[in-house]
């Protein structure tokens, strides 16, 4: 099988509001987008997952990679992120989101993810 | 410590208006990771009575189910709430894998269309929790996307949170891991199963309601 990967614009993903997203994903295409999603996001994308879950589409595997970890930064460096990121209008990072009868399992490593196809 | 005192504050003013016995604490978590077992394990120890039946064959659990008036004991103190199970949560969910469990191929799809019901029903139920335990199976990787989405939400919805890393009976157990990848949460790690350290899990609650 020939591996796809798209490339997502974030404000291209809420426009669509996921409908064009799991076309992508039943043609067997990896989605990687170019921000963080909020958590708010994700738990609507594993809703919207289920209600699409059949015998020849049994759901995803998301992975998402914040740029810096908010542990690891102080107050300022955390104003400065939410300033930036108001600014922007996403999240700072990256998405990973692909069917799961192609990728087995996402690794997340705090630096980097790991897909495992 | 801070985590700790905005949980509190958090607590007391989603429950300013509310009457005691209205207080709701959720059990959520990926699948398979003992929310049954521990909901059982609270519920026989104050109620006499389980919650729920627990398998082996993922999603066991495919509907919200709550105990009401769990009342917990610490001295003269007491504690009362209504404990709340729920499916875990996944992002996949593929008939096959009941299939390989031993469920015939009609019982397997059926009861991955229930768990897909489940999981949206979880998600929802979110909103209508004042402090929730994420059960984690502390033999996994920690850093999975199901948790670190169940934290995110509630962190969204300032809903206090205690991590319960669950199985610490098992060789391969790690709650360090869990520890160190969620570092601003409390936690309590038990083993359901065997009723290890439910003590201490049960002065959490008293330290995060009161």
């Amino acid at each position: 099988m020939k591996l796809k990967i798209k490339l997502l614009p974030y404000e291209n993903l809420k426009k669509y509001e996921f409908n064009s997203l799991f076309k992508d994903l039943k043609d067997d295409t990896i989605i990687l987008v170019d921000a963080k999603l909020k958590s708010e996001e994700e738990a609507q994308l594993i809703k919207e997952t289920m209600k699409k879950v059949s015998e020849k589409f049994s759901g995803i595997e998301l992975s998402s990679l914040e740029l810096s970890s908010e542990n690891n930064i102080n107050l300022f460096g955390k104003l400065k992120k939410s300033f930036v990121e108001m600014l922007i209008g996403k999240k700072r990072g990256l998405t990973l989101i692909g069917p799961a009868k192609i990728i087995r399992k996402i690794r997340k490593n705090p630096e980097h993810l790991m897909l495992y196809t | 410590m801070n985590n700790l005192i905005i949980g509190k504050l958090a607590f007391f003013f989603r429950n300013l208006f509310k009457r005691k016995k209205d207080v709701r604490i959720g059990l959520y978590g990926p699948v398979n990771s003992g929310k049954t077992t521990l909901a059982n394990k609270i519920c026989m120890d104050w109620l006499g009575e389980e919650m729920g039946k627990v398998s082996v064959i993922p999603h066991e659990t495919r509907e919200i189910q709550m105990k009401e008036k769990v009342t917990i004991k610490k001295g003269k103190k007491s504690l009362s709430f209504n404990l709340v199970d729920t499916p875990g949560i996944a992002t996949k969910i593929d008939f096959e894998d009941f299939v390989r469990s031993g469920l015939k191929k009609s019982e397997a799809k059926k009861r991955a269309k229930e768990a897909t019901k489940g999981v949206i029903e979880s998600i929802k139920w979110l909103d209508k929790m004042d402090l929730v335990m994420v059960v984690l199976d502390s033999t996994e990787d920690p850093l999975n996307q199901v948790n670190i989405t169940i934290l995110g939400n509630l962190d969204a919805r300032n809903i206090p949170v205690l991590v319960v890393p669950n199985k610490t009976d098992m060789k391969t157990s790690r709650v360090s891991a869990i520890r160190n990848s969620f570092p601003k949460y409390d936690t309590v790690p038990v083993s359901a199963k065997h009723g290890h350290n439910m003590d201490e899990l049960y002065s959490k609650l008293f330290d995060m309601i009161r």
